[in-house]
């Protein structure tokens, strides 16, 4: 953490504490960091094009190799794991993954299709999210948008389960975005861990593999024969419709520095709570169609909802913290509008406040 | 809440009795419940409560002493400024131990500052969610400060009922008590569920997005029902 943080965010962290103990803690530590240059040492500054590579690289091996591993996911409370099966055959991908906790459910992927199946409950949900291969093109303009907004260093190289990784470092140069620190496979790079840092340098969310075999032999059978197998459940299939941000009547009057907007689409709201009749919330509430705009900084992405306002539903502004994902809401005129995103806070505030009724 | 007049001194006798029971930390809980709502109803049980408050204060130094006016206008005002801030919902960090207890052991393990370590073992929580707490509605908009003098009263008094935070129309101020807490209190935003599961379909427009953040999405998924 210390390779985050400079000397003058530890001394307002300690005084913010208030408590001597702390101070000297950092005194004595600082000292020690100074003093042990393998400990602190700063990383290698990494040329943008050279960016470029390690993140296709990264990309490229999450999609193009065959893996199978368990990836656990925590932050501060919430710790969920997922056993995962990664296949890559000819120019298809297939993906498995069950959730190991909660209620029984697998997430089935081929290519663009996902089906989401709760054996249990009989209920499938399928979607359809093309979106999972724009990213490159984001990485493919040749800008250097990522390396504007953050500096990228690469770190002495560590062990991750049981693989040797390199290690690079995101560190934000704006506060609009939160730190990364990103392990991948030397081999192959497929990105066995990641660490989201806020500006203090404290982990906000932890994803990583507890273990991975790379290069297992594709088993696509294990994916496309339950996909197939929907005999008896009821399916759900969220209807996705690409719209505009203006043919919704609204405007950004500026984005954040480095975020781009990626898609807009009109989707219900409901469909996962459209069959809860315990609660009964659903069975009070009508579909409610919402406008979801993604940006993304090629790294993070935000997403705008903007819905109508409905004093049953919405109150008072909001802003929810889980894990490393921040959720904010607030009310414009007759709209409610949600801003989600793994960022901080001010992100949330910047896009909500640009956001502007045209009609 | 209670609307009896307050011409009935009775009521009001009784009530004052209940005052005192509070300070001296010997009030019920129901005898609690039902002074707040007073409180927040009758300015005579305020003005009454501010006297006796006054009386103890000033029993300890004439420097506290203050008209009612004015903490009212405190209150107020600070009600008002914060039902302007949007509530702010974050895990509530861990207290001084981390910096006590073994730093070094915290710093040199993979996961680097975890701010609530106890929290990580104790909530050990299944589903990925919001965790939302918030007091009870009806519980007392007290000025803590005063209520701070009755522990007894508090222990046996305030008993946190899970509440969508800012969900709950209410006409006084509680935000000020609205915190996540990982206590057992714990509860999941449904509301809430439905924007993440919606942003997190589109997690491949990161670079963390296709390894991560759509296994990200997977773990994160809510059930169908």
């Amino acid at each position: 953490m210390l390779k985050f943080l400079p000397a003058d965010v530890l001394k307002s962290h300690s005084s913010r504490r208030g408590s001597s103990w702390g101070s000297v803690f950092w005194g004595v530590w600082l000292v020690l960091a100074c003093e042990l240059p393998a400990n602190a040492s700063p990383g290698t500054a990494v040329e943008p094009r050279e960016v470029r590579e390690w993140l296709m690289r990264i990309h490229n091996a999450a999609s193009q190799r065959n893996f199978q591993g368990t990836f656990v996911v925590s932050s501060p409370g919430v710790v969920s794991s997922a056993r995962i099966s990664h296949f890559h055959e000819g120019a298809d991908q297939f993906e498995r993954i069950e959730p190991l906790e909660g209620q029984a459910r697998q997430v089935l992927r081929h290519n663009g299709i996902v089906h989401t199946v709760w054996p249990g409950e009989k209920v499938a949900l399928i979607e359809q999210r093309e979106v999972l291969n724009s990213f490159p093109s984001l990485l493919l303009d040749g800008d250097d948008r990522i390396t504007d907004v953050y500096e990228v260093q690469a770190q002495k190289g560590e062990r991750v389960a049981g693989h040797d990784a390199n290690v690079l470092t995101l560190k934000p140069r704006d506060e609009y975005r939160y730190a990364y620190r990103l392990w991948a496979e030397r081999e192959s790079g497929l990105l066995l861990r990641v660490e989201v840092l806020n500006a203090l340098g404290e982990v906000l969310e932890v994803s990583a593999f507890s273990d991975v075999v790379i290069g297992v032999r594709a088993q696509p059978e294990i994916v496309l024969q339950p996909m197939r197998k929907l005999a008896g459940y009821r399916v759900i299939k969220p209807a996705l419709q690409a719209t505009a941000l203006d043919a919704e009547g609204w405007e950004l009057r500026r984005t954040v520095a480095g975020f781009r907007q990626l898609s807009c689409v009109r989707r219900p709201l409901e469909v996962f709570h459209a069959p809860d009749v315990k609660t009964g919330a659903a069975a009070a509430s009508q579909p409610v169609q919402a406008v979801q705009t993604i940006f993304s900084d090629g790294i993070t992405y935000v997403s705008i909802f903007i819905e109508p306002f409905n004093a049953d539903r919405h109150s008072r502004p909001v802003i929810t913290v889980v894990g490393a994902t921040q959720t904010m809401m607030s009310r414009r005129g007759d709209h409610w509008v949600t801003v989600v995103g793994d960022v901080p806070a001010v992100t949330l505030r910047a896009f909500t406040n640009a956001l502007d009724r045209r009609k | 809440m209670t609307n009896e007049p307050d011409s009935s001194d009775d009521a009001a006798t009784a009530r004052r009795q209940d005052m005192s029971a509070l300070v001296d930390g010997e009030l019920a809980a129901e005898g609690v419940q039902r002074l707040c709502a007073a409180w927040r109803s009758e300015p005579s049980s305020r003005e009454a409560w501010h006297a006796y408050s006054l009386i103890g204060d000033v029993m300890r130094s004439e420097d506290l002493a203050s008209a009612a006016a004015h903490d009212e206008r405190f209150l107020r005002d600070f009600r008002q400024r914060l039902s302007d801030e949007p509530v702010v919902l974050a895990p509530q960090p861990a207290s001084a131990p981390r910096y006590a207890s073994a730093p070094a052991a915290t710093r040199r393990s993979g996961i680097r500052s975890w701010r609530a370590p106890a929290a990580v073992a104790a909530g050990l929580m299944v589903v990925v969610g919001a965790m939302v707490t918030t007091q009870a509605p009806d519980q007392p908009t007290v000025d803590s400060a005063s209520m701070a003098a009755v522990p007894a009263g508090r222990a046996s008094g305030l008993v946190p009922a899970p509440q969508l935070a800012g969900l709950t129309p209410q006409a006084e101020v509680t935000p000020a008590t609205t915190e996540l807490v990982f206590d057992g209190q714990v509860i999941r935003d449904p509301r809430l569920d439905r924007y993440l599961l919606a942003h997190k379909q589109f997690s491949g427009s990161s670079v963390l997005g296709a390894p991560s953040g759509f296994l990200r999405n997977a773990v994160a998924e809510v059930p169908a029902r």
